[in-house]
């Protein structure tokens, strides 16, 4: 009989995220996603050879930009891993082994999240430093970072349930977010966008740090329950 | 209705299917399956889309029966890890972690298995060993060629050392020198205890490597037992040979004088020979390959004769 215990889902997790990030680091997505998130740095620099004064009103454009990479940069990572993991059938490889299907999810998810996370945030930094010469507000920092990971979340539940072009659908559907997100209806309760922006204090509505919190929770919740459940019944 | 099976059938057994059934959609995979698997090394022959890999991807945990059951060492390997960690799976698809090297890709398949940490360089160098692909572990899989894929692909499925192995058309594709290396490897593997399941459309294949086949076709098991008698009938029909080479001509050359060659074809970069023995075809080519320094990068049989010998089971209502 063979020899191995069924491994536990910690070290499962370790290593499919270890994996993940190696076959990260050697593809090109990597660097197309630092090109995105230099972006606000770019504007912030076009601002400041115009202008002397970088202003609130720009801090506040710098910010709209940030949140639009929240509609690219989890779809190139995660939604372009997670998709294009079930629909080349290299998925068979990891379910023929004793390991949870979630913990696939969960691998690149540990893997990727935190670059997403980093470059989004990044790429603020950096921009707000471009621009005014001082870090931005910390909420800013934490809005984003949290809207990066509910993004991620939302994304890669996307992904698992369509994972046929991936990345272009999960693009299109944080597009949709940021549209119902800007529409003055309660309906943008529903948008990660309008939460993010909410938490970092940018949003023209009063902020409800708990609020944007709960709700962020729920809608990034909701996405990974049913990408959970899809990818236990997934079928290759 | 589920069948409910015999707990100590499912136990005693390491495969059992009973009145297993898969759908896709309208698409019939296998319809009605019942089939008991002991041990030692089976080939399951048939035609493409016979259900052959579907049925390999239920007992491998991939897919779920639309009706009936399947167990495999008496559990069900969809809901169960514990019995997963005892199949090596390697599939018929090459996509895989392109982007790793072959060391670094079975390392981390072992990894999964549950070899553990301090263990997995080493199994992973003993199994790529096994497979003679010690001299491209550091290669990235990406610039690999389709044998060296499926040699690849064989170490992902040993290096953990399973009981049950499920190769799904290992051979394909592969050139006549690794074809011996891996037939060699598969039946060392059946003499030492572990059950194997080795998919092929190609009889020749599988008679290579075992005598005891289930053919499946239209979803459905022909015939089960001894490959001779199956034999038999392929014989009756030309057999073809595809040899993506260099130079086509020079195997053609040194085929075109033999009794056994029906006809010689040419499709670019390619020969296809046409045979009433495939096995000394076989031989001769690999001969030919050898003494005429011949690069070969694919070698397959596609051979819609086993198709018509399947019709003609078929229509002689098949050995059921």
């Amino acid at each position: 009989m063979t020899r191995y215990e069924v491994p536990s889902t910690a070290a499962m997790i370790r290593t499919l995220a270890g994996v993940t990030l190696k076959r990260l680091g050697r593809g090109k997505a990597l660097w197309i996603g630092v090109m995105f998130a230099a972006l606000p740095v770019v504007y912030a620099g076009g601002i400041r050879a115009r202008s002397a004064r970088f202003s609130t009103e720009h801090l506040s454009h710098l910010f709209q930009l940030s949140t639009l990479l929240l509609a690219v940069l989890p779809a190139m990572f995660v939604g372009a891993s997670v998709g294009e993991e079930i629909e080349d059938r290299t998925s068979t490889y990891l379910w023929s082994r004793p390991i949870a299907r979630w913990a696939v999810l969960a691998g690149k998810l540990v893997a990727l999240t935190p670059i997403v996370v980093a470059l989004s945030v990044g790429g603020w930094l950096a921009g707000t430093w471009a621009g005014s010469e001082a870090a931005p507000p910390l909420a800013s920092i934490l809005g984003l970072a949290a809207g990066a990971i509910a993004s991620s979340l939302v994304v890669a539940g996307i992904a698992v349930l369509v994972p046929k072009h991936g990345m272009a659908l999960t693009i299109g559907y944080m597009l949709v977010d940021l549209f119902v997100g800007a529409m003055p209806f309660s309906l943008q309760q529903l948008s990660v966008t309008y939460q993010t922006a909410t938490l970092a204090g940018f949003s023209t509505d009063p902020p409800s740090t708990v609020t944007s919190v709960i709700a962020l929770v729920a809608i990034s919740g909701v996405w990974t329950a049913i990408g959970v459940t899809r990818i236990r019944r997934l079928e290759v | 209705m589920t069948p409910s099976l015999s707990p100590a059938v499912a136990s005693s057994s390491v495969v059992v299917a009973d009145r297993c059934s898969k759908w896709y959609g309208q698409v019939l995979g296998v319809s009605d399956v019942s089939w008991k698997l002991s041990g030692g090394i089976i080939g399951l022959l048939g035609p493409n889309g016979a259900g052959k890999s579907t049925l390999i991807k239920m007992m491998a945990g991939l897919l779920l029966p639309s009706r009936g059951a399947l167990t495999v060492y008496g559990e069900n390997p969809f809901h169960d890890p514990g019995v997963r960690r005892r199949i090596g799976y390697a599939p018929e698809h090459e996509q895989t972690w392109d982007e790793l090297s072959a060391l670094e890709l079975v390392t981390a398949m072992a990894r999964l298995a549950g070899v553990p940490a301090e263990r997995a360089d080493k199994a992973a160098r003993d199994a790529l060993e096994q497979v003679g692909m010690v001299p491209a572990m550091h290669r990235r899989v990406r610039g690999f060629s389709k044998g060296m894929r499926q040699r690849t692909k064989l170490a992902t499925a040993i290096a953990h050392d399973p009981d049950f192995l499920l190769l799904d058309e290992p051979l394909t594709g592969v050139d006549p020198m690794a074809r011996i290396d891996i037939v060699e490897r598969i039946k060392q593997l059946g003499a030492a205890g572990k059950t194997v399941v080795v998919s092929s459309h190609v009889l020749y294949e599988i008679e290579a490597l075992t005598s005891d086949i289930l053919v499946i076709y239209r979803g459905q098991v022909l015939a089960e037992g001894n490959v001779y008698e199956i034999r038999t009938l392929i014989d009756r029909h030309p057999h073809r040979i595809r040899v993506e080479c260099d130079r086509p001509h020079a195997i053609a050359s040194a085929l075109a004088a033999e009794d056994h060659v029906v006809r010689i074809s040419f499709e670019r970069g390619a020969v296809v020979v046409e045979t009433r023995d495939p096995d000394r075809c076989y031989d001769q080519i690999a001969a030919a390959v050898l003494s005429a320094a011949v690069a070969v990068t694919a070698l397959s049989s596609p051979d819609n004769n086993l198709g018509a010998v399947f019709e003609y089971l078929t229509g002689d209502g098949g050995r059921r």
